[in-house]
């Protein structure tokens, strides 16, 4: 009785768990090959189904952390997409940035090389500095706030490159969405360190509990004495920060930006992953563990569809329907009745016994 | 007489009411006028100009219609150009691919999108999750249907459709003795009329009916118009029926536009239904917003990407940044204008509503 | 009404309360807050759904579903907070959902001309066309009035009418409801302002912790004994409790020099030593609250001095005053108080930590060896602190604010309304606690609308009035009488 009552919210978890296994398990009774993981001894590289679902979930992955707070702050970023569009014109901007000059894809012309990754970034955060602001201070409400930079921003992103598609052949570049280091894609290495330093960032300070806190009750969050403002601007501007890291490795992933399509719908993904993961879209006590596995989740079912031969783009189907079921199943409504329904069965029990 | 008349006219100019959308046609027309100032003489002061603003935009306009009633009430709808294109596609899969009736289409389609709208609406209003992840939910489903149809645009070839496309009502002069076509043509076709006709519809049910009044009041304050009496579940499922069926319109206009059906036409296009009805003046936390001033809004959006093909020299990407600037100009000026009043209340620490 | 019965998770908010309304009658329903009146309204509007009990109208028994089923019954009510929509126009809100439709539209003319008619009843010349938020509280509230009087009720419901009304303006109102009277409208009228009780009603029910104290008519009994009917006694069982006793050379904590926000409490002075226990008394709306609200910077001080322990400082948001080691026990505990998702060990850590920082993140262990220590020592009755608070009775809730803010070991605690809507067992409990915190030296604030209690733990009490302070009595030899007499404006001044 105790033990239950006080693990409602880790059976949140431990259902996303259950779901990912069971799909995990379908897909090895239907692909026999999906958990094989082969190592090739002369790239130095695992290969596999399982290894290319983490790999492919990065960019998700990444996003969805920061993603997770701002929801358990109860808002929304629907800016993300724009932001990782933002992040690889411009990396690819200061990669090419004298086309006439090195018309090769092979060259690059601005040195050190370390600004390509850092200028995209600062701009990034800046952008989700800018969120932050407009909903922290001015109090507009997230999605109108948020919607501002994703119109706007798919436009930054397209004067930054003239509207065009830059390519690039340049290794170290490359190497974010293409490498590898210790025998994994050098995603996955990004993605482990991205989010073991968001974790202990926000859980070996008081910086989650104080998330918590706000989304929960920012009244009461304010009498205890805690700057709501501040919380809600750091959320924001570290989310611009993890779309830009996610916005530079997809780009490198394809060795071009693509401003039009680069990170389409990534904001509902992302959305989709923390929402899998039992944080509740009303805000509060959020899980960053189970973000990840919300993300693997719709990464698996994507690798599942594929092997059924249906498109890429139909996958939303059953996206939707998936979130139907966890948005009804979290709804209030729906809560009270299950909650007074044990309660009867309770009071049944206790009469019986 | 007279002093009384200008009084009521100062009176309506500084009623906070009309301000915002006196503020869109005020920076259509200024902009509108610096166009034609600067590239009259390349033919952006000729009437065919301003027809084509209405020509290329009358599906956003119309899906802005539906959008408007649900931004009144308070709520969003994001699965508006998903189900839009679905339409798009079940007009072209159907006559094209299986040979149907295209009215009887037409119809299915509208019977989805209305069937959808509800559905969403129900999602919003009983269950209380809340319009962002329920319309969410909807653009998915409606975008993976799409999907499952066909992944590869089919084009429409359909001998109705084609007349419906087809139809254009030409401008004309007297001269001469006999009417003839304005020089540079200037047409308006069915979708034009169909978005003009919605526009006047919307207006009347918000102006006129106790439903549209019913639709500001639970916008403004829904615990108070559950207090005084409204039917507010009712009012709200109406409101997102009314825009799927919106939706559905749009998609029908849209197939005609292009005459092909894609499941992965007007990606993002619910951005633009949006941002037109913010540019109108439309409150994004409800309550506030004219069939007017999305009009004008629908215009506003649409003169940006005009003017810049005028201009020849800038890239077209501007018009999203521009867009997103008007966004944020106008979210700006509302929390000025509206919410001046409204925000003292609110900072007022005694109510502590964060 | 007959033996109208509600229960809440926890508390029973009305227990058989009998409550009947003649035609053509005032019948002013008063209470302390958590008496039940508010409670009361919202079974006869059909908001809240009655658990036991019946309604009778006319004879007739009915069964409101909705404020909307209430009002084609008959049943017209103003609430207490406005529930208008100020998007829309003066005129829309009194005619909305009830609009004359002329050749299937909505006859705006008609609406804004016989709006305009209405007001004039009240005197008020306005643009009905201009919306409701840009008028002053005072206009809407008379805007609220005006719908519910235009609609055809035989019963009209008004939850505090005048809280926001000049005299003048109120002088109006009661014009008004006089003529409703005389056609034969019965008013149930709630008020804090006794002045207004006896100038309009007839009759008189009061309400107690969701008890039925007494119906009196109201040229039959005094203000005094209105008062002493409000506020009662109700602790049957006598605790043991000794006042803590004053050190001599206690130093001064706090001095309170003419603090104010304009509006809503102004001019009040009053200091305050280190050990000393100083209550506040006063009824609802007296400025009690916002006082408290104003020494921790919920409520931004706008005049006058502040000196905490000798040094003058200013407190602009609540971390000003904790970081002074000040701390605060709201009265709205749900609104201002719990976070009703965390733990037990997360509320109780949640102060302590917002003032140490974020990057000085309290241990597990640390917070775990806290909450247990305040569960014991408060004796909060969960099987473990990780529980979420929402899930805790209020009493309970209580506590554990209570230890949020003891973690922090301030100097100065405020607690408003410590007990209300508790048990009497937590009760003794929380009053036992204050008097051992003051005996080891922290100062304590203690507001309450119980005089019973106020009295036998303050040293000092200091009594509200209408945002002013009233006067000021020693806690050793008052008696609520004392105090009764202050609240009703029997005499002023202070009687130290």
């Amino acid at each position: 009785m105790k033990k239950s009552k006080e693990s409602i919210f880790k059976n949140k978890l431990a259902w996303a768990v259950v779901a990912e296994l069971l799909i995990l398990l379908v897909a090895g009774i239907l692909e026999p090959n999906f958990f094989h993981i082969e190592y090739n001894a002369t790239t130095g590289m695992f290969y596999g189904s399982l290894i290319d679902i983490v790999n492919r979930s990065a960019e998700i992955t990444i996003i969805a952390m920061g993603m997770t707070m701002v929801i358990a702050l109860g808002g929304t970023d629907i800016s993300v997409g724009a932001l990782v569009a933002v992040a690889g014109a411009f990396a690819l901007k200061l990669l090419r940035w004298d086309v006439t000059m090195y018309p090769t894809p092979g060259d690059y012309t601005v040195k050190p090389f370390i600004l390509v990754i850092l200028v995209p970034l600062l701009i990034c955060t800046a952008m989700g500095l800018f969120n932050g602001v407009l909903i922290g201070k001015f109090k507009l409400q997230p999605i109108i706030a948020t919607l501002i930079l994703m119109v706007a921003g798919r436009g930054i992103a397209q004067i930054a490159t003239n509207g065009k598609q830059f390519t690039t052949g340049y290794t170290p570049f490359r190497f974010i969405g293409q490498g590898s280091l210790f025998g994994l894609p050098f995603p996955i290495i990004v993605t482990i360190v991205v989010c073991a330093s968001v974790m202990i960032f926000v859980r070996k300070t008081a910086f989650g509990t104080f998330v918590e806190s706000v989304g929960v009750n920012p009244n009461a969050s304010r009498v205890t004495g805690l700057k709501s403002d501040k919380i809600i601007m750091i959320v924001y501007t570290l989310t611009g920060f993890l779309s830009g890291i996610a916005g530079l490795i997809y780009s490198s992933r394809i060795s071009s930006c693509d401003s039009n399509n680069a990170g389409v719908n990534y904001e509902m993904d992302a959305i989709l992953a923390v929402v899998l993961g039992g944080t509740s879209m009303t805000g509060g006590k959020f899980s960053l563990t189970g973000t990840i596995i919300g993300s693997l989740i719709i990464r698996t079912i994507t690798t599942l569809v594929y092997y059924f031969g249906i498109t890429s783009e139909s996958i939303m189907a059953f996206k939707a329907v998936i979130i139907l079921i966890v948005i009804v199943i979290q709804s209030e409504p729906v809560g009270k009745w299950l909650a007074t329904r044990q309660a009867r069965r309770q009071k049944v029990g206790e009469l019986r016994g | 007489m007279d002093k009384k008349k200008s009084s009521k006219l100062v009176n309506f100019v500084t009623n906070p009411k009309y301000l915002m959308v006196l503020a869109t046609i005020g920076i259509f027309l200024v902009i509108y006028g610096a166009g034609i100032l600067m590239y009259g003489d390349r033919g952006f002061s000729k009437l065919r100009t301003f027809m084509m603003l209405f020509v290329d935009n009358a599906y956003i306009g119309i899906s802005a219609v539906g959008m408007t009633m649900v931004l009144i009430t308070g709520g969003i709808d994001l699965s508006v150009a998903a189900v839009a294109s679905l339409t798009g596609m079940f007009i072209a899969y159907g006559t094209t691919v299986l040979g149907l009736d295209p009215v009887l289409c037409m119809a299915f389609s509208i019977l989805v999108g209305v069937l959808l709208g509800l559905g969403m609406g129900a999602l919003v209003t009983y269950l209380k999750i809340p319009p962002f992840v329920a319309t969410l939910t909807g653009m998915f489903l409606a975008r993976g249907v799409c999907s499952l149809i066909s992944r590869e645009s089919i084009s429409i070839n359909n001998e109705l459709i084609d007349k419906m496309a087809g139809w254009k009502m030409y401008f004309m002069k007297y001269s001469g003795g006999e009417w003839v076509k304005i020089k540079p043509v200037a047409y308006i076709n069915l979708n034009v009329v169909i978005f003009i006709v919605m526009i006047i519809i919307g207006t009347i049910i918000l102006q006129k009916t106790r439903f549209g009044r019913n639709v500001y009041a639970v916008g403004g304050n829904e615990q108070s118009a559950r207090l005084m009496g409204l039917p507010v579940d009712k009012t709200k499922m109406m409101v997102y029926g009314f825009n799927g069926f919106c939706s559905a319109l749009a998609g029908i206009a849209y197939a005609l536009y292009v005459k092909s059906g894609w499941n992965l036409a007007l990606q993002g296009g619910e951005l633009d239904v949006i941002s037109a009805a913010v540019i109108g003046g439309v409150l994004l936390s409800g309550g506030v917003g004219y069939m007017i001033g999305t009009f004008f809004g629908v215009l506003l959006k649409a003169v940006i990407p005009s003017l810049i093909t005028f201009n020849g020299t800038l890239s077209s990407w501007w018009g999203k940044i521009i867009t997103g600037a008007l966004v944020l100009l106008f979210v700006a000026l509302q929390q000025i204008v509206m919410h001046g009043k409204i925000f003292k209340k609110k900072s007022d620490p005694s109510h502590k509503k964060e | 009404m007959k033996g109208i019965e509600i229960q809440f998770p926890g508390v029973k908010a009305l227990d058989g309360v009998d409550f009947s309304l003649r035609r053509g009658e005032v019948h002013a329903l008063l209470g302390e807050n958590g008496a039940g009146k508010s409670t009361l309204i919202k079974c006869l509007t059909g908001v809240n759904k009655m658990d036991a009990g019946k309604i009778t109208l006319e004879g007739k028994e009915i069964r409101p579903t909705d404020p909307k089923n209430a009002m084609d019954l008959g049943i017209s009510t103003v609430f207490q907070e406005i529930n208008l929509c100020d998007n829309l126009s003066v005129a829309e809100n009194i005619f909305i959902g009830r609009q004359p439709i002329r050749r299937g539209q909505i006859d705006w003319k008609e609406i804004n001309r016989r709006s305009q008619e209405l007001l004039e009843r009240f005197k008020i010349h306005i643009d009905v066309t201009r919306p409701l938020s840009q008028y002053s509280t005072a206009i809407q509230q008379m805007v609220s009035i005006a719908r519910a009087v235009d609609v055809d009720a035989k019963v009209l419901i008004l939850d505090e009418p005048t809280s926001s009304l000049d005299n003048e303006e109120v002088k109006r109102l009661f014009d008004v409801m006089r003529d409703l009277k005389a056609q034969g409208m019965g008013i149930i009228f709630i008020t804090h302002f006794l002045d207004q009780v006896f100038e309009m009603s007839d009759r008189l029910t009061v309400l107690r912790n969701g008890h039925l104290i007494g119906v009196y008519n109201a040229n039959e009994i005094t203000k005094l004994e209105l008062v002493s009917s409000m506020i009662g006694k109700d602790l049957d069982e006598i605790f043991d409790l000794k006042r803590a006793t004053q050190k001599p050379d206690a130093k001064m904590m706090l001095e309170a020099d003419h603090i104010g926000v304009p509006g809503k409490v102004e001019d009040i002075s009053f200091n305050q030593k280190q050990g000393e226990l100083l209550g506040f008394a006063g009824l609802l709306g007296s400025g009690r609250t916002e006082t408290a609200e104003m020494l921790f910077g919920v409520t931004k001080m706008q005049n006058g001095d502040l000196k905490v322990a000798g040094i003058p400082i200013k407190i602009g948001e609540p971390m000003d005053a904790i970081n002074h080691k000040i701390a605060f026990c709201p009265e709205d505990r749900k609104r201002d108080g719990i976070i009703g998702d965390l733990t037990i060990r997360e509320n109780i850590a949640l102060a302590l930590q917002a003032r140490r920082g974020m990057m000085k993140p309290m241990s597990r262990k640390e917070q775990d060896e806290l909450a247990d220590k305040y569960i014991k020592m408060l004796s909060i009755a969960t099987p473990d602190a990780e529980k979420k608070i929402k899930e805790l009775s209020g009493g309970n809730q209580q506590k554990v604010i209570l230890a949020r803010w003891m973690a922090t070991e301030p100097d100065l605690l405020i607690l408003d309304e410590p007990t209300r809507c508790i048990d009497v067992g937590a009760k003794a409990e929380i009053h036992r606690l204050m008097l051992q915190m003051c005996e080891e030296g922290m100062s304590i604030i203690f507001i309450s609308s119980e005089l019973d209690e106020i009295i036998r733990c303050s040293n000092r009490i200091i009594v509200m009035r209408d945002g002013k302070k009233a006067g000021e009595l020693s806690g050793e030899n008052c008696t609520q009488a004392d105090i009764m007499r202050i609240i009703a404006g029997e005499k002023d001044g202070e009687t130290a």
